[in-house]
């Protein structure tokens, strides 16, 4: 198993930057996500390790060694498509064996190791079929074996889900998850589906616009997201944003916008300053309307099941336990503890943190 | 439950005109490919009856033909001149169609439009030259003459880059994930893959080498080597020896109609893949 460096690694498309100076150190046996929004650069970085497409500037390390010049076949790393890229014209059998037949093995080491990769993916019934005559995810699995049957280095895999429906999905991502716990492998995943990056990764690379957003467990990611932008791309719905004055008021600090006044629950005293608050659904609470927090108006009460979302006219938007006990039309008050507040710098941002004896200061 | 009832339909006396119409036009196309064969069944002095049924029924003609000209030996020339002709184009056709579809290289573009730009020189354009290389080549009167001009045909190379732009990109990156070269890719994954396409393209380039006359013509000249030309020899100036000439055509004809029977729905899909003819 192996571990994967990015130094600076780039890549440009004519005018376009696509990835944009990406710095990674991936530990042997970590299971990193790359996340983020369609365009993003993800699937372009990926290629890039794998060695599909060269970058325009940086490195590449695999281990100790560089292979920012090594052609894909020569670097020990497999990949998982969309697609699943598999060979149409291929039994199951030949199609897992094919990465084997290519470097030439025994054709006996060949079979016992199909057999065993088969074992493990529960396909040993359907080695002799065609992919056509396969479902969905018997396809995944086949291109699943055909990256464990080489033992590389690491795997790749681009967005391996996002042709599945949403069961199969779902039991697919607890497979995927299971066996890297068992193999401990080094993977890199590419997806731009939040759940799939909270549930498996052990690390989340949350990508936008080519540049590297935040690097983190998922817990970090959700709980303190760096900027704006990953404080609004995890979580569904997404963390309300308000554009907010901090401002001292009896040697408290409070957090005001019409119709909104919030307490930060920090005493200092400090100049009046425009800041962008963030705050999660399921962390306001409904309280009587006329007292301290945000007010405004329920325009529509979404059912999910076991629990209920509120939208509100402000844009803000309330989770919790079904039913939230409101009706569109009605007027509410929001309130939420000082610790589940988030505050983002006005212009760039970039998440602040509170230090003692200092303005508050972009980290 | 599904009916074969077709929303709209129209009239039961509408359909019945709309296959009356079709019976006549296939009964136009069909009719002279029987008198063909019709007439090379008279004796011969029959040939000139215009009874719709050949009786009595002889094969004078057929032997004529062979006592005439070596058929079986003009046959075999014009089969292998088919299947090289078409092998070699569609090689052509593959190697090109690869580079422009699966790789990017500077002038891209152009160098595929100047390539399919080849296919709008007319044949009477290019025929002195390639004739007059052939002559220095040494290769008049040869199969060999006849056949290495035509190798490059750009129709090929359009028809497959077409395949191959939509063939998904991900199986050759999967391929060269799993170590096989470019050479290797084609032949181990888009070649199996594109078996349906290369087979249509195949039999078309065969079967309009093999009906090829003008091109064998120039090149053979006087002799008879391929069976186009054989036919030839049945025509005189003091008139046409009718029998063997239909004999020898009927003759001509049989390989395509096999082909025809055996490969139907390839060949179907190959006229209309090409959108030509």
């Amino acid at each position: 198993m192996s571990r994967i460096q990015l130094q600076g690694l780039t890549r440009r498309f004519g005018a376009v930057t696509a990835v944009d100076d990406i710095g990674l150190d991936v530990a042997d046996g970590e299971f990193l996500v790359l996340l983020g929004p369609s365009g993003c650069g993800k699937s372009t970085l990926l290629r890039m390790i794998a060695g599909l497409l060269p970058p325009s500037e940086g490195r590449l390390w695999l281990d100790d060694t560089e292979i920012t010049h090594l052609p894909p076949q020569r670097r020990d790393v497999a990949m998982v498509f969309q697609s699943y890229a598999l060979y149409p014209h291929l039994s199951v059998a030949r199609n897992i064996g094919f990465p084997l037949r290519t470097r030439k093995r025994p054709r006996a080491e060949i079979k016992a190791k199909v057999a065993e990769v088969a074992a493990t993916l529960g396909l040993t019934d359907l080695l002799d079929r065609k992919p056509r005559e396969l479902s969905g995810g018997q396809r995944q699995r086949v291109a699943l074996g055909r990256a464990l049957v080489r033992d590389p280095g690491a795997f790749l895999m681009d967005e391996p889900l996002s042709n599945l429906d949403a069961k199969l999905r779902a039991g697919t991502r607890a497979e995927i998850a299971g066996l890297h716990r068992r193999l401990r492998a080094t993977t890199v995943y590419v997806t731009h589906d939040q759940v799939e990056a909270m549930t498996m990764a052990t690390r989340i690379a949350l990508l936008n616009e080519g540049r590297l957003e935040q690097l983190g467990t998922p817990s970090e990611v959700y709980d303190a997201p760096a900027s704006v932008f990953a404080a609004t791309f995890l979580g569904s719905p997404a963390m309300n944003v308000v554009d907010t004055t901090v401002r001292a008021v009896d040697g408290t600090l409070v957090a005001e916008a019409e119709g909104l006044r919030l307490s930060l629950g920090i005493d200092a005293d400090i100049p009046d300053r425009p800041v962008r608050l963030g705050v999660r659904p399921e962390h306001l609470t409904l309280t009587s309307a006329g007292g301290q927090g945000i007010r405004a108006v329920v325009t529509a009460v979404e059912n999910l099941g076991s629990e209920e979302v509120a939208h509100c006219d402000t844009g803000v938007s309330v989770r919790g336990p079904r039913p939230l006990g409101v009706v569109p039309g009605e007027a509410v008050t929001l309130s939420a503890r000082p610790e589940h507040l988030h505050l983002f710098d006005h212009d760039s941002g970039r998440r602040l943190a509170w230090q003692a004896a200092s303005v508050p200061q972009p980290v | 439950m599904t009916t074969d009832e077709v929303v709209g339909e129209s009239s039961r006396g509408r359909r019945l005109g709309g296959h009356v119409v079709l019976g006549v036009l296939s009964l136009a196309c069909v009719f002279p490919i029987y008198w063909l064969y019709a007439t090379s069944l008279r004796a011969p002095q029959d040939v000139y009856s215009l009874s719709v049924l050949p009786w009595p029924l002889s094969t004078a003609s057929y032997t004529e033909a062979f006592a005439k000209n070596d058929v079986l030996g003009m046959l075999f020339n014009t089969g292998v001149i088919a299947v090289l002709s078409a092998l070699g184009q569609l090689l052509v056709a593959l190697l090109a169609a690869y580079a422009f579809a699966a790789w990017r290289f500077p002038l891209q573009r152009l160098l595929y439009l100047m390539f399919v730009g080849t296919w709008l020189v007319p044949f009477q354009a290019t025929m002195l030259p390639n004739y007059v290389l052939l002559s220095r080549l040494g290769l008049l009167e040869t199969l060999a003459g006849v056949i290495v001009p035509t190798l490059c045909s750009a129709l090929g190379v359009l028809l497959l880059r077409e395949h191959l732009n939509s063939f998904p990109k991900e199986l050759l990156d999967a391929a060269r994930m799993d170590g096989r070269s470019s050479w290797s890719t084609l032949w181990t994954v888009v070649v199996p893959a594109l078996r349906p396409a290369l087979a249509a393209l195949g039999i078309l380039l065969a079967i309009s080498a093999w009906n090829e006359y003008f091109w064998p013509a120039m090149v053979l000249q006087r002799s008879n080597a391929v069976v186009q030309l054989g036919l030839r020899s049945f025509m005189g100036t003091e008139g046409n020896d009718w029998g063997p000439l239909m004999a020898t055509a009927g003759l001509a004809c049989l390989p395509v109609f096999v082909l025809y029977l055996v490969l139907q729905r390839h060949i179907v899909n190959a006229f209309v893949r090409s959108g030509l003819k």
